[in-house]
């Protein structure tokens, strides 16, 4: 189990974690989620010991190991731009963690040789990293990070540099592999979606503290403030509650609304309308729209809002 | 990720090089200002003699800024746009005179524009030959600074700029100039400062009127034996000199960033007007980077061959064997003081300063310094190679640091948590990929100690002859078979430069290694 202890950490007096403490438990995976230069990536390298904090300490399995340099804390890190190393093949790059910690290269090479079949890239151990496409490079890098047993995983933005297309499959993949492996792991991200495809529970961070822990339907069904409301994506959010997507009523016996905005999308589109105290943004789906006129500018949207349905905080 | 701060700092590096810093420079210069600060006197600055010599310095460095300028940035321009065959490569052998000793430079200079010179016109007694030397070093400089200015600048960057009705000047201006122009700026400080404390050239070149202060204070101490005099000089320039080369550390500072740039773009040279515009750029270049070096081969192939046996003479083995030996000692001492300097002054302003200091006090004041410091090892193996040393680690350090700063964070960050201690990541990490830079920076030092000439010729005894000094003896006997000889050893001496350069800028195999 990860344990951070009222975590404390200033740049040239600008705060960036101010008291921050979480528990990961083994096989769990955590998301944190903030907006970016929020101090998301100052945490991870505080856990990985390559950031002294000023203050508060991490436990890993029961041990406080605040005070060990990064190489001894058997942990494994993931980075935003892969962070492989230019002057070594891709086998060498998996194997470099092996040989410091005492395999013989030979043995090492032949572990990561292994490793990367494993991630699907069998037989590309002698391609220089830069021949590789940006999957392949993610790929040698979790393989990298994957092949030494860590006690934690950290993963900083690691989907960040990658499109969209392959991002959803390398996720997909991603959440396989988590889900076997015993460790706690710890998962930074501006991106609410990657946060909740991946993860167990979500921590949202802001101005260097967690303003809400819990499972993504929890975080969804109670967000805990308009911030977050807004932050993990809801349109509509007032000053004291925000009308999530399933509060909204369509069709006979709902008010008549001016139409304000149209915009299609990939699946339906969006609508603004004039709403009670404000405008509401909707997402029609293509079967909603299929049992309506499509909504034009100017005209007309029956739509009310189910009271009892409203976040409120 | 965020810039992660540093948790071992590597600064008690410095200690090491600070200490050789403080006895190879530190001691000797005061030991020179104390001397000349006792009989100092601000008579002395209104003598109107030093008064021109003074000003003459400064001018004649100001003079090659703003000539480098006018002359460098044009060629640039044009050198970063168009795409040719060859380009990469003249890109290359521009950092050839960068590698030159000054006496082979400063005979080419002669060798075109002397008496009986190939151009046929006679500049000597005219401020023009030492003008003309300094562009030979400078120009260079200048347009690989400003050539990769303007490659910061993202193809994209230009490409709006364009479509948004900007024309190529005023693209250039509005887009390309605030980005350009710290680049220049710090090239023409360096510019400066070697024009300003330049002692070879100006020796060679300026003759009794355009000569410099560092060739004042030579004639001081070695003709007229007045310490006074020359330790006040010496005082004036170090002054000067430690202003400008704070300003330089300063702007050094602002432009050292991971280099992440998308390829820029450049257009292939197209129809008569772009090709005799390249042609012209070229044949500039050559006039200013090449003819001094071609005219220096020219006259030792035309030379009797009577003057071509001087190779084979006893002194010229001994100076021969006496140039690699110096020079490899050097290159093992300022390699490791460089690596220890370099490494130590990643996040420290006032270290990477203290890294110019050799560069920015002139070697004749050092030179002298030490003869006052330590006249007991005046005449000793250790002293000499120590100086040498000195004027040499700069550049071993410089490529340690630009190659440090470029080196992304999360290089070592990651192999830290793979299991790496600090020294492994060094090992395994850093020093790999810092090999290129360091082999050049390497380079730099040999080419640097293999054409010293200042310290050379106050700390040398006669059985310690270099090349350098037995050139600068020909030169000082009279007759022509004498300059010939100087010719023809200048040729070897062009050679030897020519292989450090060749060390310097052959490509590095790219390949990715197993382990």
């Amino acid at each position: 189990m990860l344990e951070l202890r009222d975590l404390a950490l200033a740049f040239a007096g600008r705060r960036v974690l101010d008291g921050l403490s979480l528990q990961v438990a083994a096989g769990e995976t955590v998301a944190l989620l903030g907006p970016s230069g929020e101090g998301k990536s100052s945490l991870l390298a505080v856990i990985a010991g390559l950031l002294r904090p000023q203050r508060g300490q991490v436990w890993l399995g029961g041990r406080d190991i605040s005070r060990l340099p990064p190489e001894q804390r058997q942990l494994a890190m993931m980075f935003q731009d892969h962070a492989l190393f230019p002057h070594l093949d891709a086998a060498a790059n998996v194997a470099f963690g092996l040989q410091e910690r005492g395999v013989p290269r030979a043995a090492a090479r032949q572990r990561a040789e292994a490793a990367l079949a494993a991630v699907g890239l069998a037989g590309r151990g002698a391609a220089a990293c830069h021949q590789l496409s940006g999957g392949e490079q993610q790929r040698v890098a979790l393989a990298r990070a994957l092949i030494g047993e860590p006690a934690l995983f950290l993963l900083d933005e690691p989907f960040s540099s990658l499109d969209t297309h392959l991002k959803q499959q390398l996720i997909d993949d991603l959440r396989q592999r988590l889900s076997a492996m015993a460790v706690p792991t710890l998962l930074v991200t501006h991106d609410r979606h990657e946060a909740f495809a991946l993860a167990d529970r979500v921590a949202i961070l802001q101005h260097g503290r967690l303003i809400q822990v819990g499972t993504p339907g929890e975080v969804l069904a109670r967000p805990a403030s308009a911030w977050v409301a807004r932050f993990v994506g809801f349109d509509n959010v007032a000053a004291d509650h925000a009308i999530p997507p399933a509060a909204f009523r369509l069709g006979d016996g709902q008010p008549l609304r001016t139409v304000k905005l149209v915009e299609p999308r990939v699946e339906g589109c969006r609508v603004v309308v004039a709403g009670d105290g404000g405008d509401w943004v909707l997402s029609l789906s293509a079967r909603e729209l299929a049992t309506q006129p499509y909504p034009q500018r100017g005209g007309h949207l029956a739509v009310g809002v189910d009271r009892a349905a409203l976040l409120r905080w | 990720m965020q810039k992660v701060l540093p948790l071992s700092d590597f600064r008690w590096l410095a200690l090491p090089p600070l200490l050789f810093l403080l006895l190879l420079v530190g001691l000797p210069l005061s030991r020179l200002l104390y001397e000349g600060g006792l009989a100092f006197s601000p008579a002395l600055l209104s003598d109107a003699y030093l008064q021109w010599r003074l000003g003459w310095s400064l001018l004649q460095a100001a003079a090659t800024c703003v000539l480098t300028l006018l002359l460098g940035l044009p060629l640039a321009w044009v050198l970063a746009h168009f795409e040719f065959r060859g380009r990469a490569l003249l890109l290359r052998v521009l950092m050839l005179p960068f590698v030159m000793p000054t006496l082979v430079a400063g005979l080419g200079v002669l060798a075109l524009f002397g008496p009986h010179g190939v151009s046929g016109l006679n500049l000597q007694d005219t401020p023009w030959l030492l003008l003309y030397g300094n562009l030979f070093y400078n120009l260079p400089l200048l347009i690989r600074a400003a050539v990769d200015g303007f490659d910061h600048v993202p193809a994209s960057r230009l490409m709006v700029a364009r479509t948004l009705g900007a024309s190529r000047w005023r693209a250039f201006w509005r887009v390309e100039w605030p980005v350009v122009r710290p680049w220049l700026a710090s090239a023409l400080c360096l510019i400066f400062l070697y024009c300003f404390s330049g002692f070879g050239l100006a020796l060679l070149l300026g003759g009794q009127r355009y000569a410099t202060v560092e060739v004042e204070i030579y004639s001081l101490v070695a003709y007229e034996l007045n310490l006074a005099d020359a330790g006040a000089l010496a005082l004036l320039m170090l002054l000067l000199g430690a202003v400008i080369a704070l300003l330089y550390a300063l702007i050094e500072r602002r432009l050292a960033r991971p280099d992440k740039r998308s390829p820029p773009l450049r257009q292939p040279v197209q129809g008569w007007p772009q090709r005799l515009l390249l042609l012209a750029c070229l044949l500039l270049l050559a006039l200013f980077a090449a003819a001094p070096l071609l005219a220096v081969l020219l006259r030792a192939l035309l030379a009797d061959a009577a003057a071509w046996r001087v190779l084979l003479q006893d002194d010229t083995l001994l100076a021969l064997g006496n140039t690699l030996r110096f020079s490899l000692l050097a290159l093992l001492l300022a390699t490791a003081l460089g690596l220890l300097h370099g490494l130590a002054a990643q996040r420290s302003a006032g270290l990477r300063a203290l890294m110019f200091l050799p560069f920015m006090v002139s070697p004749v004041c050092v030179a002298f310094g030490l003869l006052l410091a330590y006249p007991a090892y005046s005449a000793t193996l250790a002293l000499l190679v120590a100086a040498y040393a000195l004027l040499a680690y700069p550049f071993v350090a410089k490529a340690v640091v630009s190659a440090r700063d470029a080196l992304p964070a999360a290089l070592p960050n990651a192999a830290r948590t793979l299991g790496a201690s600090p020294w492994r990541v060094f090992w395994r990490v850093s020093l790999p990929l810092m090999r290129p830079a360091l082999r050049r920076g390497m380079a730099f030092a040999a080419a640097t100690a293999v054409g010293e000439f200042a310290v050379s010729l106050f700390l040398s005894r006669p059985e310690w002859l270099t090349l350098t000094t037995l050139i600068y003896q020909h030169l000082g006997r009279p007759g022509a078979a004498n300059l010939e000889a100087a010719l023809v050893l200048s040729s070897v001496l062009l050679l030897l430069a020519l292989l450090a350069f060749m060390a310097i800028e052959w490509p590095e195999k790219t390949h990715a290694r197993t382990s």
